[in-house]
């Protein structure tokens, strides 16, 4: 069945519902309106308001009262309106939800989820990739897939995982893609990466919308006789060591590619995996294409500016190939 | 300026009839409090600061509290202060209706779930209040400020149809007199922060439909040069303005600061910032509010209750029945007006705006009105009962203004009332104009002014260095037992 990236999380959390009564969900607005961007558009119609929780705008309640709940053995799927607002309960996602298990012995079986990522000129606070403060917190699995299988199949498995999930959903991505969806149950192994594409000559590291600006990238640079591989992580905490190496190691040439701030950006990190266990391996310099180091801003010229771009993903693969 | 004056007092709601709901706290009895208001905690630039920056309370700085028997003295919080147990509070009521409906969630028989109205939704319409303080000119100033609220909002609905807004559009119809008749309460030295339907403030405060408009449009000469939109920008050189962010009740520790910092350089200022009946769900506007209950500091709040927080009805925000009861827990003042009414949010504005001139603290007033559009333009509100909307409409704050200054206080006559709107008219279009031949950013624009660096700013304390007291301790180092070692 072809289905959209939005339509695919939809029908995960849906199907999680109907398998399993201790599946609940919980947000602002997700209730009659279905959530701003319609993820639970009617399931309070199916499910009641009983499991379709429309809540006060107090983000640390939502966190906190997933994680008490969680701990009675239910298994609470939050939603955030923008995963720009998820700052507002960081101390509990912090503090309380990441080390709970670490410190004494109490799993958080929950889920908080929502919309992030630029491309839709959305400004400085509707369009943030806040994925790295969580990876940053050790305890917590931080899931960011980038097509609607990946996006349905980690949504999931992250409901059945006995760990917190926090699921970064592309919002450029939700209407504008479709991809095959089986009809029957499936999940997508959490910590996991896929090589989305093979190839020969270089490697680019990537998740979430940016995997399709490295496809683009891959057909302009395949006529010149560049091939690319792409490796999707699709889980970026923790993170897929193996399939890391295994594609240097194959290639020998390395682009990470996201599309939050470059420093202290995930590069960075994966970098290091690199460093230490395939160092001898490399051809050439790792190269990174990020954001800029400053607030996502608001004009689209210069949200263009700001973001990766097609063009910087080819120029740097052809520098790159040249080693 | 006439002192104004809370309707809480006796001779007010007697004379008004105000129907003031039965107390919530068992036991208790609405009495007013009839105590004069405490002599300020610090003085003007005048005088000598008393002030000691901690656990300032029940004595000199205490905020007058519109409560309690006038026998224990008139300060509810403090234990053993008063000589009665009893708790007795009021908040002050200036409306002259009392909307008597609810709105709940109904399932049907298919399970399927929508919002109901139950309730008087046929009642008159109210009449505008007399203000206690507002001259000729000063109510037609607002008028015209309202006015232009509404036609730059009607103008930027036809711009995003044109397809030149970047995003959506946030309206605050229906709310144009809470935001303009608020703003028009402070004076040229205080503060204030909107928030993101608070258009009509920032017109009131001198910015001009071209910066809101340039923000919708990410133009370059937009306040922030494309970087943000909406009212998303502020000027705290020239207008005393602190930019929104989209993460509510931020604002309201951030203003608190503000009056802080005044404090510190011997100002009492008053700070107005915004909050609607949504966002005051956050854990941030508790700590906003205690923070600047606690610090005495000049914090005029409009709870804007506008019966919806995007989808989600006020009933399911709180569970109480007005929002101003929650100033009794801050141990601050709270009283309610009707949003819809230029003269009533003046007349509160005001005294709060005097009380935090005078040094006497926070004032928590909460607005009642409709938000009358969807949450942005892109929401039909098809989950708002329709009968809501046609309640509202009826109580209209423009129309009702316009009869008001036209017909009851002749005012304005009706040829000046159409030279008026002509005149907003023509200006609307200027700014319009304007606006949309502002270029769009360079992509380089994107860049830099991450920091303050190269002497992009000067920093210096804005109302005078503080005089700074010091003991007679000298430095010594420590021997203090500590948390860790
Ligand atoms: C902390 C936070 N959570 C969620 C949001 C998303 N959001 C933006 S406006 C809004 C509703 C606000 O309702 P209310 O405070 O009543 O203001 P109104 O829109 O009625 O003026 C929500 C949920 C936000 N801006 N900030
Ligand atoms: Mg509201």
């Amino acid at each position: 069945m072809q289905l959209t990236y939005l339509e695919a999380i939809r029908q995960g959390i849906w199907e999680e519902m109907e398998r399993d009564p201790t599946v609940f969900c919980l947000g602002e607005d997700i209730g009659i309106y279905g959530g701003a961007f319609k993820v639970t558009d009617g399931f309070i119609d199916r499910f009641g308001p009983e499991r379709v929780i429309d809540t006060p705008i107090a983000e640390s309640a939502i966190v906190g009262a997933a994680f008490g709940a969680s701990l009675t053995g239910m298994r609470p799927v939050a939603e955030f309106q923008f995963m720009d607002f998820i700052p507002c309960a960081m101390n509990q996602i912090s503090n309380m939800v990441a080390k709970t298990h670490y410190l004494w012995g109490a799993p958080a079986p929950l889920v908080l989820r929502g919309p992030s990522g630029g491309y839709v000129h959305g400004g400085p606070f509707h369009s943030q990739n806040p994925e790295m403060w969580f990876v940053h917190n050790p305890g917590l699995k931080v899931i960011c897939p980038a097509t609607p299988y990946d996006a349905k199949g980690l949504i999931k498995a992250a409901i059945r995982d006995n760990n917190p999930c926090v699921f970064f959903e592309h919002k450029y991505l939700y209407r504008r893609i479709k991809g095959e969806v089986p009809t029957d149950d499936y999940v997508v192994p959490i910590g996991k990466a896929q090589v989305a594409r093979e190839g020969k000559d270089l490697s680019i590291i990537t998740y979430a919308a940016m995997v399709h600006i490295a496809f683009e990238a891959a057909e302009i640079l395949s006529e010149e006789g560049i091939d690319l591989e792409i490796l999707d992580l699709r889980t970026v905490s923790p993170l897929d060591r193996d399939a890391i190496v295994a594609t240097v190691k194959k290639t020998n040439k390395v682009i990470i590619l996201h599309e939050h701030s470059r420093t202290g950006g995930l590069a960075g990190e994966i970098t290091a995996i690199i460093n230490e266990e395939a160092f001898d391996d490399l051809d050439g310099p790792i190269v990174r294409i990020a954001g800029l180091d400053s607030a996502i801003p608001f004009s689209p010229p210069q949200e263009h500016h700001y973001l990766p771009k097609l063009e910087d993903v080819v120029r740097e693969s052809r520098r790159l190939k040249a080693y | 300026m006439a002192r104004a004056l809370w309707p809480s007092r006796m001779d007010d709601c007697a004379t008004e009839k105000a129907i003031r709901k039965p107390s919530r706290f068992p036991g208790s009895r609405v009495t007013i409090n009839r105590a004069p208001a405490a002599p300020p905690d610090m003085g003007n630039n005048k005088k000598k600061s008393k002030h000691s920056s901690n656990g300032h309370r029940g004595g000199g700085g205490a905020p007058v509290r519109p409560v309690e028997r006038s026998s224990s003295g008139g300060n509810h919080s403090k234990k053993g202060k008063g000589s009665s147990n009893l708790r007795t509070y009021s908040i002050p009521d200036f409306r002259l209706e009392h909307p008597d409906f609810t709105v709940h969630q109904s399932t049907d028989k298919n399970g399927h779930v929508r919002y109901e109205v139950t309730g008087d939704l046929d009642a008159a319409v109210p009449p505008i209040r007399e203000s206690k303080c507002l001259d000729q000119q000063q109510a037609v100033q607002i008028y015209r400020y309202m006015m232009l609220n509404r036609k730059m909002e009607m103008a930027l609905e036809n711009l995003y149809k044109q397809g030149k807004v970047v995003g959506g559009v946030y309206f605050g119809l229906g709310q144009e007199a809470c935001s303009c008749a608020s703003a028009y309460a402070l004076d040229k030295d205080d503060w204030f922060a909107p928030m993101i339907r608070n258009q009509g403030s920032l017109l009131v405060r001198g910015f001009r439909a071209r910066d809101t408009m340039m923000q919708y449009m990410a133009k370059a000469d937009s306040p922030t040069h494309g970087r943000d939109g909406t009212s998303h920008f502020g000027d705290i050189e020239k207008r005393n303005m602190v930019s929104p962010i989209s993460m509510l009740g931020d604002l309201i520790p951030v203003m608190s600061g503000v009056a802080l910092g005044a404090r510190l350089q011997g100002r009492n200022i008053a700070v107005m910032t915004y909050i609607g009946d949504g966002g005051q769900s956050t854990g941030v506007t508790y700590e906003g509010i205690n923070f600047a209950a606690v610090q005495n500091l000049g914090l005029v709040l409009i709870v804007e209750s506008n019966e919806w927080a995007y989808s989600t009805p006020s009933e399911m925000q709180y569970r109480c029945k007005d929002l101003a009861e929650r100033a009794v827990g801050y141990g601050i003042p709270g009283v309610i007006v009707d949003g819809t009414d230029a003269c009533q949010v003046y007349d509160a504005a005001r005294e709060a705006v005097e009380r935090a001139h005078r040094g006497e603290g926070p004032t928590l007033i909460e607005a009642k009105m409709m938000r009358m559009k969807g949450h942005a333009i892109h929401d039909s509100a098809s989950y708002v009962p329709r009968p809501l909307f046609d309640f509202w409409k009826k109580r209209d704050p423009i129309a009702r203004f316009e009869n008001y200054l036209v017909c009851k206080k002749k005012w304005l006559t009706g040829k000046e009332n159409a030279e008026l709107v002509a005149e907003v008219e023509r200006v609307i279009e200027e700014e319009r104009e304007v606006a949309v031949n502002s270029p769009m950013p360079t992509p380089e624009s994107a860049e830099g002014g991450v920091y303050c660096e190269n002497g992009c700013h000067e920093i210096k304390p804005k109302y005078g260095r503080p005089k700074a007291k010091k003991g007679t301790a000298a430095y010594k180092e420590t021997e203090a037992a500590v948390h860790l070692k």
